[in-house]
């Protein structure tokens, strides 16, 4: 009996020797298997002055330029890789275009064609020369069906021959001339003011061949052409840039730039000190702002608010004018002026949004701070509705929004809105949250009737707002708008050279937009940014543009 | 997280039929086990009485006493939107309680009858059901809920709304009862193949004895000694069973309602209140600690009862 | 013996047939659909079709399965939706070895401490200290993680400063203590139980009556029989436990910012990334066999009358 026991015991020790064994072995190779291209550069921790940045940061789905659709990635990739033109942050927080890999350009008279001079020292992280031809195989690799690029259309197709290249028709566009090495010629089919600004933007980004078609994964080893380089990033881990000692416009002094992916609690990680750059959220916003607490010498301030950085986005609800029930403006109406967007975002959002009244955000170029909204008045939203075709709230048919996401609640300030229909106008609206792709994409072909979104300038133009969300045949109208005034006033304004004209055609456009009651605008954004005090230099800029370049971290 | 219906392990062969009365009484006598039944007794009578018991209504905002502490007119204070927290709480032991009540029996019911069939028909009748069990059970029982619930919820509301728009009534999808219909259709999925396999074993063992031989030879029917010997053998297991199987599905519930993929809002849920609070732990303790408490407390009684019952049903003497 | 084994080697397979069979459908009429996934916002028509044919979605379902099949068999688990291009297969390698070793430790921890509590509580059934046992380490786990995180995390990051927030590195390393711990604590109670179970059983055994009457010691009847004995069914606890070591705990890992495999099957819920959730489903079924399996071989092994049955 005893050994057989015995044997029962050492088969169960054996069998967890086995494992163990094998575990230590995943121990040894997994774990720390992520991709490192470049050879690694010795120890962690700073080896010259300028010293290493430690932040949050989240997976980018992509570091590919010419696919990269969202934020996250955006912010990686704009450090990576650059383009012809960029933009860049004064002191006052005045942004502006200025020369990145191009030194210089000139416009034709009829502003149709732009000649850009690349700088004579641009190089590649691995020490070859940009060339014309590679920013003309860039372009048209984006605008290739097969690289499966959303962005290109919107950024590039301006451009002469973009079409044919966009739909399959030609591999290459006559619009894009490669004068020589060092000199590169568009020309777009219309003069568009805006187009210089839409060259910041990823899509236009240079890539270099041999790396691209070096393979699928060439995104974990990438040869860009911006201020850092990638060294490491292992999935779910970490994110490691380094300086990158060609860069044309001289090395950045911030010599390393650590992205920790698998972060938890960010607050508490920078009050450890494990991290030097953080986000607040609106609890702590109390607590970091009173000035008997060190953690408020460290919070980030921004020109435009006395607190917080304005970011150039807004919030909304939108209504979709083709289907019933909101095809009837007066439904329309009634659900906006039935909500107090101002008490949700006091009381929900703490304050720490700026109510949108119109579209533009503050700041922006033609916001106009004499627009006039609908604004909240419960005893008009119901007679909105008592005018509209279905007399009162029993007569509407069944509503639901629909919220890109995941989670397991619906925001406070959705829910709030909700209430406030259920109560102000008697509707009750159901919520539904759709993963947020399927939901974009669903959103293209009219699904949803009514949804909530919110949308971040690209570059700094109204057409970037107006036009693009609120044009007739725009692929992002959404709300499937039709307004022939509308269609009017934003196609002239497209080509208007006169600043101060153009101005006023997009403010009339946005008035018209508002009266219509098209959307429920929301909120526009800021953002709140704790630093630790050994960075110089770091700063928030009011969307997606380039800003290691300038930080630096003492010891 | 276990699975929501945990595997019950492999049946002993009953022994001589035992007083449904001792049992009871050995019950009664211990403290513990009355104790947490009454906790059961009382959140589930709560829950499924919500609309006569709470003070507020579930969805009533007040965004002008948005965080109060408990005073007399909320007892347990308000939430980030001025909702009355007691009345979440107890709408919340709604959700529960019918989830879980729901998904119990229907997996207990399936169990039954399936497990029955297996262990009366035999042979190739159990060793499909073994093998379907088997495969059950090889699949990570959280992950294939999750998979569900996240899969299958908007094809059943959607299905449910068309069905309401075409037969003309409301009600079903406003109130999310039809989500209750997504969280325990996939938990009973998951949950019938325990009961099953103890109803099994049950009835396999039961074969064996002679008394059930002279029934059949004496021309009784399958149905009347699943009655009479079956059920009264295997009804403190199947017991025992359906107690963790509740406190399981009443976990389960909220995980799956804290993932986002359980009850919508603003059907209230403590899995969505949970989700929605956790991050003001420091703030506002309150919000957070009062469902997930709730929670606590519930699932230990449900343990403890059902130890209790189990050494009832078991009693060792040292 | 090697009869049972066989039989049970041969089921292995079919069983993961049926896994990956029901996580490809499941898929398949989710409600996320992985071109619109991909093409979010720009979504058009003609790019649609086209992306459909490149990922072969424009086939039939049968031989979508089939195609599904014999990738997995050479190790292709395809590619993700959300990293565009990264192979499912990299994405998840590189995680499993995260998970194993914060299951080892977190189970180490809740043997190291259910295993004495357990047997203790078996010793005094029906008296205080059982019931006190029982009730306490059923208490973490029922008070659940979404209670205990916090707190743990308010005690020993914010307050005493004595761990770090967040982060992982490596099984020798302090991140892992807090994630371990928490997981141990819920783990503890089923430990206690199971212990507290097979040791009752054992002490109601005629042989352990005899060793007492014979006068032995109750500290050697307590050793050399009732634990060793009671220990044995807690050996096939360990490898089905081994074997769900690799699912992950998701809400321990999500929250603490452990990369395992449970902090990437809660991302691909939340972005529907079919292809990494069937991956993981068809490689956590997987280890379910395997420990399955083992746990069987080895039961059989202590237990002769297992195979007779």
């Amino acid at each position: 009996m005893g050994s057989r026991r015995l044997v029962a015991i050492l088969v169960g020790l054996i069998g967890l020797l086995v494992v163990a064994v094998v575990i230590v072995a995943v121990m040894v190779t997994g774990g720390g298997t992520g991709t490192t291209p470049a050879a690694e550069t010795g120890p962690t921790g700073p080896t010259t002055g300028g010293g290493e940045l430690r932040l949050i940061g989240s997976d980018p789905p992509t570091l590919d330029p010419a696919v990269s659709e969202d934020a996250d990635s955006a912010s990686y990739i704009v450090e990576i890789f650059s383009g012809l033109v960029t933009y860049e942050m004064a002191a006052d927080g005045k942004m502006s275009i200025v020369p990145d890999l191009a030194e210089k350009w000139d416009l034709s008279a009829d502003g149709r064609t732009y000649t850009f001079t690349l700088r004579a020292g641009a190089r590649f992280h691995d020490g070859r020369p940009v060339t014309a031809q590679d920013f003309k195989y860039s372009m048209e690799r984006a605008m290739k069906p097969a690289t499966l690029s959303t962005t290109a259309d919107t950024y590039l197709g301006d451009i002469v021959g973009a079409q044919q290249v966009l739909t399959g028709r030609a591999t290459s566009a006559v619009g894009i001339e490669v004068a020589d090495d060092r000199t590169l010629r568009l020309t777009i089919d219309a003069p568009k003011p805006f187009f210089l600004a839409k060259l910041t933007y990823p899509t236009a980004f240079v890539l270099d061949r041999t790396n691209v078609e070096s393979g699928r994964t060439w995104t974990s080893r990438p040869n860009g052409t911006g201020p850092f380089k990638l060294i490491e990033w292992q999935l779910g881990q970490r994110i490691v840039l380094e300086r990158n000692p060609n860069y044309y416009r001289g090395p950045v002094q911030l010599q390393r730039a650590t992205f920790l992916l698998a972060a938890g609690a960010s607050m508490t990680m920078f009050e450890n000190n494990e991290i030097d750059v953080t986000g607040v959220s609106s609890f702590d916003i109390d607590r970091v702002t009173d000035p008997t607490n060190p953690l408020s010498k460290q919070l980030i301030t921004c020109p435009g608010a006395a607190l917080g950085c304005p970011q150039f986005d807004i919030f909304y609800v939108s209504f979709n004018t083709r289907t019933a029930p909101f095809d009837d403006p007066n439904v329309r109406k009634a659900f906006v002026r039935s909500v107090n967007v101002e008490q949700i975002a006091n009381v929900v959002l703490r304050g720490l949004y700026v109510p949108a009244k119109g579209i533009l955000p503050p700041g922006f170029p033609a916001y106009n701070s004499a627009l006039k909204p609908l604004g909240f008045d419960p005893e008009a939203a119901k007679a909105a509705l008592a005018a509209s075709r279905y007399g009162s709230a029993a007569g509407l048919p069944r509503i639901v929004l629909t919220l890109p996401g995941g989670g397991a609640t619906a925001p406070g300030s959705v829910e709030a809105i909700l209430e406030q229909w259920r109560t102000n106008l008697g509707v009750d609206v159901q919520v539904q949250q759709v993963e947020f792709a399927t939901f974009l994409s669903q959103l293209n072909r009219g699904a949803y009737g009514l949804f909530s979104l919110g949308w971040i300038a690209d570059y700094i133009d109204p057409h970037d707002f107006l036009d693009i969300l609120f044009y007739s045949q725009s692929n992002q109208n959404h709300p499937g708008y039709r307004n022939a005034e509308l269609d009017g006033l934003l196609e002239q304004a497209r080509t208007e050279r006169d600043e101060a004209t153009r101005i006023r055609l997009y403010q009339r456009a946005e008035q018209l937009i508002v009266d219509d009651a098209v959307w429920l605008p929301l909120w526009h954004t800021k953002q709140y940014v704790l630093v630790s005090q050994r960075v110089k230099g770091y700063r928030v800029p009011p969307f997606v543009i380039p800003s290691l370049k300038d930080v630096s971290v003492g010891r | 997280m276990s699975s929501a219906l945990p595997a019950v392990e492999e049946s002993k062969p009953p022994e001589s039929a035992r007083s449904r009365h001792t049992i009871l009484r050995r019950l009664v006598r211990r403290p513990v086990a009355v104790v947490s039944l009454a906790v059961i007794l009382v959140i589930y009578a709560c829950g499924l009485l919500a609309s006569v018991v709470a003070p507020y209504d579930y969805r009533a905002q007040n965004l002008e006493q948005t965080f109060q502490s408990p005073s007399l007119q909320h007892w347990l204070g308000t939430d980030r939107l001025g909702r009355d927290m007691l009345t979440r709480i107890i709408y919340g032991a709604r959700t529960a309680a019918v989830v879980s009540i729901l998904a119990v029996t229907l997996g207990t019911v399936l169990g039954v009858v399936l497990g029955g069939f297996a262990g009366y028909f035999g042979r190739w009748v159990d060793t499909l059901l073994m093998r379907v069990s088997d495969i059950l059970f090889a699949f990570p029982g959280m992950l294939l809920m999750i998979m569900i619930a996240a899969t299958l919820r908007p094809r059943v509301t959607a299905w449910a709304a068309a069905l309401q728009d075409s037969l003309g009534f409301k009600g079903l999808v406003e109130t999310g009862y039809i989500d209750y219909v997504v969280v325990f259709g996939a938990m009973s999925f998951i949950g019938w193949a325990g009961m099953a396999r103890l109803v099994r074993g049950q009835l396999l063992s039961l074969r064996e004895q002679p008394f059930v031989e002279a029934a059949l030879v004496n021309g009784a029917s399958a149905w009347w000694i699943i009655r009479r010997h079956l059920l009264p053998n295997a009804m403190p297991q199947i017991l025992v069973s359906v107690s963790m199987g509740l406190g399981g599905a009443v976990a389960a519930e909220v995980v799956l309602s804290w993932l986002g993929i359980g009850v919508q809002p603003p059907t209230p849920s403590w899995g969505t209140m949970i989700a929605e609070n956790q991050g003001m732990l420091r703030f506002y303790p309150r919000l957070l600690l009062t469902p997930a408490l709730v929670v606590a407390v519930l699932y230990l009684a449900f343990n403890l009862f059902g130890d209790a019952l189990n050494d009832a049903l078991n009693p060792r003497s040292r | 013996m090697s009869g049972y084994i066989l039989r049970r080697l041969l089921w292995a397979p079919f069983v993961l047939l049926v896994v990956s069979f029901v996580t490809f459908f499941l898929g398949l009429y989710g409600p996320g659909d992985p071109v619109e996934v991909r093409l979010g916002q720009r979504y058009e028509p003609e790019l649609a079709e086209r992306l459909r044919h490149e990922l072969g979605l424009d086939r039939p379902v049968g031989q979508q399965y089939l195609e599904y099949v014999r990738k997995v068999v050479r190790g292709d688990l395809g590619e993700s939706i959300k990293f565009r291009n990264r192979p499912v297969a990299e994405l998840i390698f590189d995680r499993i070895g995260v998970s194993v070793q914060l299951g080892l430790v977190s189970m180490a921890l809740s043997l190291a401490i259910g295993i004495p509590l357990g047997l203790i509580a078996a010793m005094h059934q029906g008296r205080w200290l059982d019931t006190a046992i029982v009730s306490t380490t059923l208490l973490p786990s029922a008070i659940s993680v979404f209670v205990t995180i916090p707190v743990l995390f308010l005690v020993f990051v914010r307050t005493l400063k004595l761990l770090p927030a967040g982060g992982w590195g490596g099984i020798f390393d302090v991140h892992i203590i807090l994630p371990a711990v928490t997981l141990a604590l819920a783990g503890t109670a089923g430990v206690t139980r199971m212990m507290r179970a097979s040791s009752l059983e054992v002490v109601g055994q005629d042989y352990v009556r005899t060793a007492r009457a014979k006068g032995l010691p109750e500290r050697l009847v307590v050793g050399r029989h009732i634990l060793r004995n009671a220990l044995i069914p807690m050996t096939t606890v360990v490898m089905l436990s081994l074997g769900s070591l690799v699912e992950g705990a998701f809400i321990v890992e999500g929250f603490y910012g452990v990369p395992g495999i449970g902090a990437l099957a809660l991302d691909s819920i939340s972005s529907r990334d079919y292809p990494v959730l069937m991956a993981i489903s068809l490689i956590v079924a997987l280890s379910f066999v395997v420990a399955n399996l083992a746990a069987d071989v080895v039961y059989s092994v202590v237990d002769p009358r297992i195979r007779y049955r």
